[in-house]
């Protein structure tokens, strides 16, 4: 693969609408040729922030840089971007050859060459030989790749994606994810993907932006995010998790200890940046981290409410002492079956104390609500 | 114990289907008094004959105003069309409460009485030098056809997608070859039909131009005024009959365009 | 250079002035140099308006002007509404033809339609034949200028108008509800007294109202086909410029039906919409 598209970088960008502050203060960077999600729940700025590198919007502060030039100013027709939209806003008017044909044409590519690019973007997305169908004869995901092709022809500086999956139904989802990292390997463009689903995010990215609230929470590889994410909120975004509230007793090495209302044992772990003796922590255990021993013995005990079984693994949900669920995944071999009380265990190693930003219906419910 | 449904249904089928025979076949009475061969109406014609055609065609008078009235609704129509055109297009552009408003303004001359409008024209036109001439009388003209033109234009602009214009500036095109290749096709059966609309609106006007045409620029319907009000001839009927032929193409082609403005609409997801 | 925001405005100003400015010069201006016209007079800036509504003569065209107009709008409401309650059960081919069969005469000149009606109407014409032919009349009566030729004439030309947001309106009316009126054992006659008729009463109410504020300004209908006894408003106005060169007056009585116009618009707005029946065409 060799990166063809340009580095994107946003300097002190942020924008309101009116009263709404929907972009705080964000700086990013993407490298040429990285494919990065900008992943949030609604509402928490990805859109805007990529809707100002395209210059549908324009930023209240900051700068936008595309390959180094500063594109602040200029209005998207000049900025040289490939923009795939959730509806994919084909124009219903012209055939499929036209659609990924206008870009050229707006361009003033000379004939012979319009007609080789456009044929080789259809080739592109496996839809060669559908230049003469109208929009409307089109599937939905045979709509979502004609966008794709009419965005990519125009061999753009930064491809736009904003939730180009959104239409298209579950089974249809996952094997399109896969085509556009297939395609993102061939055409190496550096490109800007909007989403809300995580698995997408996950599958897709070189790197993940985890946006809330107007600004970005944590950016980094999906491996990264899931092992080591820095606040609860990233924690409780990506994946499920465990999240057990309290307030930091002490912190030494790199390492922190948190005391959980109502469980007599603290909890200790890999401490994250940003804690304070005294201050509200969440203590994160990954499901598939907690290991179920007989109860017995063990410190912490914890009663079975829940078994769901799914194929490989199964999933369970145990009450602790005071009122706590733990979520916790195991292979199903391994025969978690039959018992009512459990020892709930895990090692401190995969343990990490976190910055408690997270809402409380994110992390783990307390039973009785 | 089916025939009283049944009964009910005929009743209603019955009486509707006679509303709406007598809602059109009063107006096809011209077109046999226009066959007349003597000078009064009968009907049905005693003699039938064309001969009023002929009249019709080499009356200086009557053709004149039949070309005054294609002038008059020829003007009436482009500048309807570009000035209610481009207000739709702006009035999607501003906020709700200004788009109420300037909607309230541009629906005006359709809820104030026409008669009043006739008479205020009528009343500043003489001053401004503006009665019997077919700027005057096609300027009036405007003011009923421009709503027309706003909702049919507004009406498909409803089926533009917002995103449609930001792909294809997204693809680097100009703001002149947006509204080129993606606003005017869209809207283009709302412009057409607005269009038909207004020049069919112009060319029926009657009340305005009654006040406003003067000596110089009588339309069709102004020359049918001043005559039915003395005789009826079947020249009269002539006349009535060959704006019906006119009206029923305009209204093929405007239902027509609305059949694309709705297939337009439908397309967007 | 201009900012994006900066252009945008100057694009959307572009796109309306031309409008505004034509409507504010061809429009707004004329009718505000006859409203001033009328505010006036050396006798008082009320005094138009006194004259009119003082004169017995003035008061009792306004008068047959809005019994003309009820009258006119209850017979078109009564028409209307089985009309209209047929559209809703017709399909296809149909219900295109109907459809149209209401839109088309909408779209002749009123000057035709009530000619044809002079025609129609006349002594000896078609109608009166067939009056007298089946012994419903034992001679030809006089509908020409007359009180009856005008509410002919003019139900004629407003039809369409009350049947039109009457058929909108019960196209609206979710049929599951007949249903479960007939399944609590109501009645036919009961489920659309109790159901139905409440239901498109919308639709009625819209309809009324926007035949009844066309009627108010007819000009062509009733000169047409009424006599001297059936002046409207609009004919006295006509009357007071064109033979008695009374401009003042004739503002005065111009703004007066228009207040009408407007003080049943504003009554009526909570349910009355206006664009949806503009739009019907």
């Amino acid at each position: 693969m060799t990166a063809r598209g340009q580095s994107v970088r946003f300097a002190g960008i942020s924008r309101s609408f009116g009263p709404v502050r929907a972009l705080l203060t964000t700086d990013l960077e993407v490298s040429a040729g990285e494919f990065l999600t900008l992943l949030g729940p609604s509402g928490s700025g990805k859109t805007t922030l990529l809707n100002i590198a395209a210059g549908y919007l324009e930023p209240d502060t900051g700068r936008v840089l595309i390959g180094g030039r500063d594109v602040t100013d200029l209005p998207p027709r000049r900025r040289n971007i490939g923009m795939v939209f959730q509806n994919y806003a084909l124009f219903p008017h012209l055939s499929v050859w036209e659609n990924v044909a206008y870009g050229l044409r707006a361009r003033g590519v000379p004939s012979a060459e319009l007609e080789r690019r456009t044929g080789a973007a259809l080739e592109l997305v496996q839809l060669a030989g559908y230049g003469g169908r109208a929009i409307r004869q089109l599937s939905g995901g045979q709509q979502q790749r004609v966008a794709l092709a009419r965005a990519l022809v125009i061999e753009p500086d930064v491809l736009l994606m904003d939730e180009p999956l959104g239409a298209l139904d579950r089974q249809l989802r996952q094997q399109v994810q896969l085509e556009i990292r297939r395609l993102h390997h061939a055409h190496g463009r550096t490109t800007i993907y909007v989403t809300h689903d995580q698995e997408e995010a996950l599958v897709m990215s070189d790197r993940i932006a985890i946006m809330r609230e107007g600004r970005i929470a944590q950016v980094g590889g999906g491996e990264e995010l899931y092992l080591r994410p820095r606040r609860a909120f990233v924690a409780g975004f990506l994946g499920e998790s465990n999240l057990l509230r309290g307030t930091v007793t002490a912190t030494r090495d790199g390492r922190a200890v948190i005391a959980v209302p109502g469980l007599d044992r603290p909890i200790e772990g890999i401490a994250a940046d940003g804690l304070a003796v005294g201050g509200t922590a969440a203590a994160l255990v990954r499901p598939e981290c907690v290991r179920l021993t007989h109860a017995p013995g063990a410190s912490l005990t914890g009663q079975l409410v829940e078994r769901v079984y799914l194929g490989e693994l199964v999933a369970l949900r145990l009450r602790l002492p005071n009122g706590l669920i733990i979520l916790c995944r195991c292979l199903a071999r391994d025969g978690v079956r039959g018992g009512d009380m459990w020892g709930v265990a895990w090692e401190p190693g995969d343990v990490r104390i976190l910055p408690d930003d997270a809402p409380p219906e994110a992390s783990t419910k307390i039973v009785g609500q | 114990m089916r025939w009283r449904p049944l009964l009910f249904r005929l009743a209603v089928h019955g009486f509707g289907s006679a509303v709406l025979a007598a809602l059109l076949l009063p107006i096809l009475a011209v077109v046999p008094a226009s066959l007349n061969y003597g000078s009064f109406i009968s009907l049905p014609p005693e003699t039938w004959s064309t001969r009023w055609y002929g009249r019709f065609f080499a009356d200086r008078e009557w053709l004149t105003s039949l070309v005054t009235s294609f002038q008059v609704a020829a003007i009436a129509t482009v500048v309807s069309v570009v000035f209610g055109t481009a207000a739709a297009l702006g009035l999607i552009r501003v906020g709700r409460r200004l788009r109420a408003a300037l909607t309230g303004l541009i629906l005006a001359p359709l809820i104030v009485p026409v008669i009043v409008t006739a008479v205020a024209l009528y009343y500043t036109s003489r001053s401004w030098g503006l009665t019997g001439t077919v700027t005057g009388l096609a300027m009036a003209h405007v003011l009923m056809c421009l709503p027309f033109v706003v909702l049919n234009v507004g009406v498909s602009l409803g089926g533009l997608d917002p995103n449609w214009i930001r792909a294809a500036e997204g693809l680097g095109a100009s703001p002149a070859r947006v509204f080129m290749t993606v606003t005017l096709p869209t809207i283009l059966p709302g412009l057409f039909g607005g269009a038909v609309f207004s020049l069919m609106t112009s060319f029926d006007e009657v009340v305005m131009s009654i006040f406003l045409a003067g000596i110089q620029a009588k339309t069709l319907p102004v020359k049918m005024w001043e005559v039915v009000r003395l005789e009826f001839t079947p020249i009269l009927s002539v006349a009535s009959t060959l704006l019906i032929g006119l009206t029923v193409v305009m209204f093929v082609l405007f239902r027509l365009a609305a059949a694309r403005t709705a297939a337009g609409t439908e397309t967007r997801p | 250079m201009l900012t994006a925001a900066a252009s945008r405005r100057l694009v959307t100003g572009a796109l309306l002035v031309p409008t505004v400015a034509f409507l504010a010069v061809a429009f707004v201006v004329p009718v505000g140099i006859l409203l001033k016209l009328s505010l006036t007079e050396p006798a008082g800036p009320l005094s138009t308006y006194a004259d009119i509504l003082g004169s017995w003569v003035y008061t009792r065209v306004f008068r047959n002007t809005i019994v003309l107009g009820l009258m006119v709008t209850a017979i078109a409401v009564l028409l209307g509404y089985p009309t209209a309650y047929m559209l809703t059960r017709l399909k296809g081919f149909a219900l295109t033809l109907a459809v149209y069969g209401v839109l088309f005469p909408l779209w002749i000149s009123v000057l035709i339609r009530t000619f044809a009606w002079i025609l129609l109407l006349e002594k000896h014409g078609p109608v009166n034949r067939m009056l007298v032919g089946t012994g419903i009349l034992d001679a030809p009566a006089a509908f020409l200028f007359s009180n009856t030729g005008v509410l002919i004439g003019m139900v004629h030309v407003l039809l369409p108008y009350a049947i039109l947001p009457i058929y909108a309106n019960m196209l609206r009316i979710d049929s599951r509800l007949m249903l479960a009126s007939d399944g609590l054992g109501a009645s036919p006659w009961r489920t659309f007294r109790r159901v139905y008729l409440p239901l498109s009463m919308p639709g009625v109410g819209t309809g009324a109202v926007f035949v009844f504020l066309l009627s108010l300004g007819f000009f062509i209908t009733p000169a047409l086909l009424g006599g001297a006894n059936n002046m409207t408003v609009a004919m006295l106005i006509e009357n007071l410029v064109n033979d008695r060169l009374a401009w003042p007056l004739a503002a005065a009585a111009s703004f007066l039906l228009l207040a009408a116009v407007l003080a049943l618009l504003a009554v009526t707005a909570r349910f009355v919409k206006l664009d949806t029946a503009l739009e019907a065409r």
